[in-house]
């Protein structure tokens, strides 16, 4: 008899699981970028070092561009694939504590939110970053506070969204790293798709 | 066979190169907007033609990101559009294969050696893979072919692909008809 690996077409073997393109280079890239800039200036150069200015003002115009790319990008990496919405967060939680596994193609509610939470967090940090750099800011405590208090916010939001991107992974079985790597998300077959 | 879609290697090149450089010319505005507003603040050189050249420049450039960025969507969605039009044929030609069998009064392992005689197996290969004797298999192809209507390997495969191809082919023979009468 044969064996299902000997006389499976590609047509059966692509059914147990589907490939969807969902991340465009821009977002990918964007999304690369911005680490490499947080981890530049949060573990590699001093904080006084010009690098520091540099690297987050690139940091700044990543997100900007990501930002007009939510407007007008892709469909899944645009705002209205993920809108900012806690109580859809709440019933995907819930949702899952009843054991649905229904694969979200852009973010699924609970990772907009911390999408979005990184985002501010990294304007925020940008901003008063910049203010430093002012005259009419150099030296004024509460920046540099909001500054210091938005990186240790910034590496805790970091934490989880590691956490996160791990747990889901598990849960519905799309390796969610790879699809930010190389942008297809492999979605296991019988699973419902939002 | 791999099963993951493959894309047009030209699109997707393509797209990483947009994005590319979407981003450096965005990092390249930005900068240029520094300056100009740098210099709007100093005062001294709103008189300067320089001022109005490099205003201009960042208007050109922060314009050019936007349009790239169409460029970008667009080379996106027609990778999307052709993704999902590949997946929906695959299935299709699934679809039409089990049909035909079916229609045909194919047994199981008749269905087995026709989808394998329709990969382009030799009858040896599909003995040895199913393990039985070739002559089995020259049995159980001939009865396929007669199912089938047809006399040949060839002709079996013409009739899938008729199938593909059935409104191009009446639009031929409609042409053919059209030339003959004239």
């Amino acid at each position: 008899m044969l064996t299902k690996q000997q006389y499976s077409s590609g047509r059966n073997r692509a059914r147990d699981s589907q490939d969807v393109l969902v991340w465009d280079p821009l977002v990918r890239l964007i999304h690369w970028g911005v680490v490499s800039m947080v981890l530049i200036n949060a573990a590699i150069v001093a904080k006084d070092s010009p690098i520091h200015l540099w690297a987050g003002y690139t940091m700044l115009v990543l997100v900007a561009v990501r930002l007009l790319w939510g407007i007008m990008g892709t469909r899944f990496a645009r705002f209205t694939a993920f809108p900012p919405n806690p109580f859809r967060a709440l019933s995907y939680l819930r949702a899952i504590r009843q054991g649905d596994k229904t694969v979200h193609l852009s973010h699924n509610p609970l990772g907009a939110l911390m999408v979005y939470n990184i985002w501010t967090t990294l304007l925020l940090i940008g901003a008063t970053g910049f203010m430093m750099g002012t005259v009419s800011f150099f030296g004024v405590a509460w920046v540099e506070q909001v500054h210091e208090l938005a990186y240790d916010w910034l590496l805790i939001s970091i934490a989880a969204h590691i956490v996160g991107v791990i747990f889901d992974t598990w849960r519905s079985g799309v390796p969610l790293v790879q699809a930010m790597l190389h942008g297809r998300k492999r979605i296991p077959r019988d699973t419902p798709v939002e | 066979m791999n099963p993951v879609l493959h894309l047009p290697k030209k699109d997707r090149r393509r797209a990483v190169t947009l994005a590319v450089i979407i981003l450096l010319q965005a990092l390249c505005a930005a900068f240029f907007f520094s300056d100009v507003v740098a210099d709007f603040k100093a005062d001294t050189y709103l008189n300067e033609v320089h001022f109005y050249m490099e205003s201009s420049a960042t208007l050109v450039l922060i314009a050019g990101v936007i349009f790239l960025m169409i460029e970008l969507r667009g080379v996106m969605n027609r990778m999307q559009q052709l993704d999902r039009g590949l997946r929906a044929a695959r299935g299709e030609m699934a679809q039409i294969i089990d049909t035909f069998f079916s229609e045909w009064n194919l047994t199981p392992s008749e269905k087995d050696v026709g989808l394998l005689i329709l990969k382009g197996l030799d009858n040896e290969t599909i003995a040895k893979l199913r393990g039985t004797a070739a002559g089995t298999v020259r049995a159980q192809s001939t009865r396929v072919y007669s199912k089938a209507g047809v006399d040949s390997r060839a002709q079996l495969f013409s009739v899938l692909l008729e199938e593909l191809l059935a409104d191009e082919d009446h639009q031929i023979q409609h042409e053919v008809e059209h030339e003959s009468a004239t």
